[in-house]
């Protein structure tokens, strides 16, 4: 076992030096795929999850449940959804967008949507009830408390993002139905780990993963350096 | 101005429970008590931040009213920021004087961006006051605003408020645990005890001679 793992390492970096082209292509298709789909999870979650956290109406505490709920959605089952829908017989078959980079995102995005949500409604909402007095003392609306409680929590919403982003890059199961892992358009990372895998070639299967994991090991360095940033530019 | 007749529960528990109190213009109101006894409450119905069983009853309409709850809090963003909070982009512009004239007033001009997070329990009541005289209030309710100051602070606090009431003449109702604040401030004074008025007057006739035991063991207790 340990020769394979140290033959990964050796392939992942031998990889990466020679300038591999397929690997730079596969690298390519795979952050195409996750900046879209963790940036339009987070367009969509952090306001429904802001407004989840500042609202207090009857029935709250189920909207919150079945939000938390949704956060364990199988990402399978997803993708299956998604191919059905979108397959030639159905309802948006005629937007032929099967077996691509777009539909993967969509996919990615109902995945990704209610733990973006989840995560900003959990984080707002008690400092929402810290705020809440003096800011309904200054006469501000809902949407504006809204948009002060997110602001009070940005620092968690750049953990919130770099959660996105590694669902996004790690998840294989509905990107894996609805983009076919097609060489040189909808392979990515974990589909082309799952495929060497499956092919019996663990070393570059292993090599690969390393890969992903140098990749969002580089994300959360600039997301702590933003962190960092924000706190010193803030006093 | 407003007269105020609600109750208020939590559970079976009655934590306010009030009629006919009116607040006029021109004047300036202690609500005192021990804790517990609904002063807070009081505050924040009358404010409008939460809502009790009753009416709250205006002569002409709901005023302009600014509100400092208890625990004052300071946004994450420089003083400048939280003084101009709520304003459009064109108000903040003509604001802008007037919040660093009042973060002066309060001592805090040299911190304006500074981010009110650094701020002490102190400092974040001060920015709290400034921020609510960024408007002309008809009605202005403060709970304890001056708890975690010191006595300096305490002072120049009540100076400004005293400068804001003789420029607009508002209705202030202040919630405080201190006598000699009411005396200093007030022209009347109500006393609560488990949410129900124990004493109400004039803040030199009820200070002086208290009517009702409570009362004369609280003034004992605080001074």
């Amino acid at each position: 076992m340990w020769s394979n793992v140290t033959a990964a390492f050796e392939k992942a970096f031998a990889l990466m030096g020679e300038g591999n082209t397929l690997l730079n292509e596969i690298v390519a298709t795979t952050m195409e795929m996750c900046v879209q789909s963790s940036l339009y999870a987070m367009i969509i979650g952090v306001p429904i999850g802001a407004l989840v956290g500042v609202a207090r109406f009857p029935g709250r505490r189920a909207v919150v449940l079945i939000m938390r709920t949704l956060m364990g959605l199988p990402a399978v089952a997803v993708g299956i959804l998604v191919y059905l829908l979108f397959s030639g017989t159905g309802p948006f078959g005629k937007l032929g967008l099967m077996y691509s980079v777009e539909l993967m995102v969509i996919a990615q995005v109902i995945l990704i949507t209610p733990v973006v949500a989840g995560f900003t409604e959990t984080a707002v909402a008690p400092a929402y009830d810290a705020m809440r007095d003096t800011a309904a003392g200054m006469g501000l609306n809902k949407a504006k408390i809204a948009l002060l409680a997110v602001n009070e929590t940005k620092y968690q919403l750049v953990a919130t993002y770099l959660f996105a982003f590694s669902r996004s890059i790690a998840e294989v199961g509905a990107v894996q139905i609805v983009g076919g892992n097609i060489l040189h358009k909808t392979r990515v990372m974990t589909t082309a780990i799952a495929l060497n895998y499956n092919m019996g070639q663990f070393s570059l299967a292993l090599a690969l993963g390393i890969i992903l994991m140098l990749i969002v090991l580089g994300l959360n360095v600039v997301a702590s350096a933003l962190q960092a940033g924000l706190k010193k530019r803030n006093g | 101005m407003v007269e105020i007749s609600v109750t208020k529960k939590y559970g079976e528990r009655t934590v306010l429970d009030v009629s006919g109190l009116r607040f006029e213009r021109g004047r300036i109101y202690a609500v005192m008590g021990s804790n517990g006894s609904g002063k807070s409450t009081l505050a924040a119905i009358l404010a409008g931040v939460i809502k009790g069983n009753g009416e709250i009853i205006y002569d002409v309409k709901k005023p302009v009213t600014g509100y400092m709850p208890q625990k004052s809090f300071a946004f994450d963003m420089s003083l400048t920021a939280n003084m101009l909070l709520g304003r459009s982009l064109r108000e903040r512009k003509e604001a802008k004087n007037k919040a660093m004239r009042l973060l002066e007033e309060f001592g805090l001009g040299e911190m304006r961006r500074k981010n009110a997070k650094k701020l002490s329990g102190g400092e974040t009541e001060k920015l709290a006051l400034a921020r609510l005289m960024m408007d002309d209030c008809e009605l202005l309710i403060l709970d304890e605003p001056t708890a975690a100051m010191d006595v300096n602070a305490v002072e120049r606090a009540e100076k400004t408020i005293m400068d804001y009431f003789e420029r607009l003449r508002p209705a202030i109702v202040i919630v405080t645990h201190s006598p000699a604040q009411a005396r200093r401030l007030a022209d009347e004074v109500i006393f609560l005890d488990e949410g129900r008025v124990e004493e109400k007057g004039s803040a030199e006739e009820v200070l002086a001679t208290p009517r009702s035991d409570k009362l004369r063991k609280f003034l004992s207790v605080n001074g």
